[in-house]
């Protein structure tokens, strides 16, 4: 898609976004709600006709096509399944539409419902489904129609937590399985980073970065995409040189890339990088700053720390593992890290 | 006894407890809701049981010579001669099938004109909607009479329509008096009753299903017909029902612009209480008339009810 812009009146939802999204790809469209990354994904389904710009599908240009027009099916948040139909005639729907002879209809449909485990459920009505099973039919009703991409809408969002976790692995192995582009709509990072070959991050409307899982996560472009994949500390500073950035309380840090000379800068510095040692005992050929543990948040498998320097608070987290040092409230501490454990992002 | 099976009495006796508890609940609940809702029995029991058992029990009753009705000598003579009339093709026959057409036609006519309303009025704004919805009821602010007779004015001969028509040179029509006056007049006393359930179907169908068939390579068409018609088949069974019903029965619309020329049920049952003063057959046609609707009520709304 090129410069694809949608306004709504006065509002501008979807602000030229440009973007390649590969053949049999699993892409993820993460952002906060209301960023556009639902109006996005609804006008490659062609349920919104875009304002301006240029969406194309395998080569063909479909920007103002109706939806029955488009190769291309939805998955919808809340699996829109139609309730006055059983589950067999849900799935039949887009090849009945397609007007496909009814005998490939029927093997087709059986196949579809294979695929996603609801053999003997053919008969019943989506009422009379838990709530994945109706997802696993709102995929199949799409999958059917072997479409060359297929669009998830918050697929997962109506799952309770052990089931989507669950789902999450066979959307993927499914994915791989079937072949066909998938283009994954989500506000929750991790279940993009854990799905997806490549992730664009947006907010209000904007693309803001688009790279793979590890790429969006170690080098974030700015603090909005650093803040929203995961949790990060922001040292604010100043570059002084290629690799040498003046934090605002004077010390000087060395990172692998600043930029320009005299930019105003912020240092993304990730809570599990963050080292505590007792106060003075950091390696002193890195990084360090001094601070106080002003509150301790046990979550399980891990411990998060937030800890008062004289300019900001950090937070830490350290693995609840038994050769971790544990910290309590008020202890004084070291902070350190890598070099190469920051990512610098305009301040 | 052993302290497993010790545990288990114990839990079996709270299990116990707490469904007791969840039944005293329920039954307290139920108890609340006939307090609320005895208004509503007492009127109806009042105005409509009472006077449908005084109906059934006339209907037995015998007709004396003189015009009166005699309350003893039970019979089911009144019956009777109505199934004759209906096996012998009589005029009660000739009468219900033309009531019966006259209702029929009204209810498809306003099923065709509300729908598109209904569906309109539903899919736009709520200004829009409400303002639609108030232009249904605003007949409703005049007497029903009175907007019978205002119909008479408008198709009677010299009239405005029969005006209109001359004027663009389809000559002077005289409706009034006849069958189409009396479909006319029924569609337009009838039509809020077939839009506002068509309305509230309507309005409820969550429009991502649509969405989702859209995306399913199905035309706008097909969307109409495959997903919003079935959804709101609840409030097309409903809109029929409240339309066909009334109809059926209606007295003053056929007598007004019907003219009294043919014979309608209600007309029919009208005259055989007042004019041919033999209450047991009017009795019978009335309480017939209602098991008829009744029981057709129970049926639609069970098969709806199954569907959806």
């Amino acid at each position: 898609m090129r410069a694809l812009t949608k306004r709504f009146d006065d509002v501008v939802a979807v602000d030229a976004v440009d973007l390649d999204i590969a053949d049999g790809e699993f892409f993820a469209l993460l952002g906060p709600s209301g960023c556009g990354k639902t109006t996005t994904l609804r006008m490659i389904a062609g349920l919104e006709i875009p304002s301006a710009g240029s969406l194309k599908i395998f080569g063909d240009e479909v920007g103002t096509l109706p939806p029955n027009k488009r190769p291309v099916n939805t998955v919808f948040q809340n699996y829109a399944l139609f309730p006055h139909m059983s589950v067999a005639d849900n799935v039949a729907f887009g090849l009945k539409m397609q007007k496909v002879p009814k005998a490939d209809v029927a093997s087709r449909v059986a196949e579809a419902i294979g695929l996603v485990r609801l053999g003997g459920m053919e008969q019943r009505r989506p009422s009379q489904l838990s709530g994945g099973q109706q997802q696993r039919v709102a995929l199949a009703r799409a999958l059917v129609n072997r479409p060359k991409v297929l669009l998830l809408d918050e697929p997962l969002a109506a799952l309770d937590l052990k089931l989507r976790q669950g789902m999450q692995m066979e959307l993927k192995s499914l994915q791989r399985e079937v072949g066909i582009t998938f283009v994954f709509v989500t506000h929750d990072q991790e279940e993009a980073l854990s799905m997806a070959d490549r992730i664009g991050v947006m907010g209000d409307g904007v693309l803001l970065q688009v790279g793979t899982p590890e790429d969006i996560y170690d080098s974030p472009v700015n603090q909005f995409v650093a803040d929203f994949i995961g949790r990060s500390n922001f040292l604010p500073g100043t570059v002084e040189a290629e690799n040498l950035v003046c934090l605002s309380n004077g010390s000087r840090i060395t990172v692998g890339h600043a930029g320009a000379v005299g930019d105003a800068v912020a240092v993304s510095l990730r809570p599990e990088r963050v080292r505590m040692e007792n106060l003075g005992e950091a390696p002193e050929d890195r990084p360090t700053l001094e601070g106080v543990v002003q509150s301790v948040t046990f979550l399980g498998n891990s411990i998060v720390y937030q800890i008062a320097l004289d300019w900001l608070t950090i937070e830490a987290r350290t693995e609840n593992r038994p050769s971790v040092d544990r910290r309590d409230v008020g202890e004084s501490v070291s902070i350190w890290w890598r070099d190469d454990a920051v990512a610098v992002v305009p301040g | 006894m052993s302290i497993d099976s010790l545990d288990q009495a114990a839990i079996d006796e709270s299990v116990r407890l707490g469904e007791d508890v969840e039944r005293q609940v329920a039954k307290q609940d139920r108890r609340r809701g006939f307090l609320l809702a005895l208004p509503a029995y007492f009127y109806m029991v009042l105005f409509f049981v009472i006077p449908l058992l005084i109906v059934f029990v006339y209907s037995f009753a015998t007709r004396e010579s003189s015009g009166g009705t005699a309350l003893s000598g039970w019979n089911l003579d009144s019956y009777q001669k109505l199934w004759d009339e209906i096996s012998g093709r009589g005029t009660f026959y000739d009468v219900l099938v033309r009531s019966g057409m006259m209702a029929l036609i009204t209810t498809v006519i306003c099923l065709l004109v509300g729908y598109p309303f209904a569906y309109f009025a539903a899919t736009r704004t709520p200004t829009v909607r409400n303002l639609m919805l108030v232009a249904v009821m605003i007949p409703f602010w005049t007497n029903f009479l009175v907007r019978n007779y205002a119909w008479r004015l408008l198709l009677s001969a010299g009239g405005p329509i029969s005006s209109f028509t001359e004027a663009i040179g389809l000559g002077e029509t005289d409706l009034l008096f006849t069958r189409y006056a009396v479909v006319l007049g029924l569609t337009y006393s009838f039509l809020p009753f077939m839009i506002l359930p068509l309305y509230a179907s309507i309005e409820r169908i969550d429009w991502r299903l649509v969405e989702a068939s859209r995306d399913l390579y199905s035309t706008g068409w097909k969307s109409l017909t495959k997903v919003v018609f079935p959804l709101s088949l609840p409030g097309i069974i409903a809109g029929s029902i409240l339309v066909f019903v009334p109809s059926l029965g209606a007295y003053v619309t056929p007598e007004i612009l019907g003219g009294g020329t043919e014979t309608y049920l209600g007309s029919y049952i009208v005259k055989q209480f007042l004019t041919a003063r033999n209450w047991p057959a009017g009795a019978s046609v009335s309480f017939i008339l209602m098991v008829v609707m009744l029981s057709a009520t129970v049926v639609y709304f069970r098969s709806g009810g199954k569907n959806l």
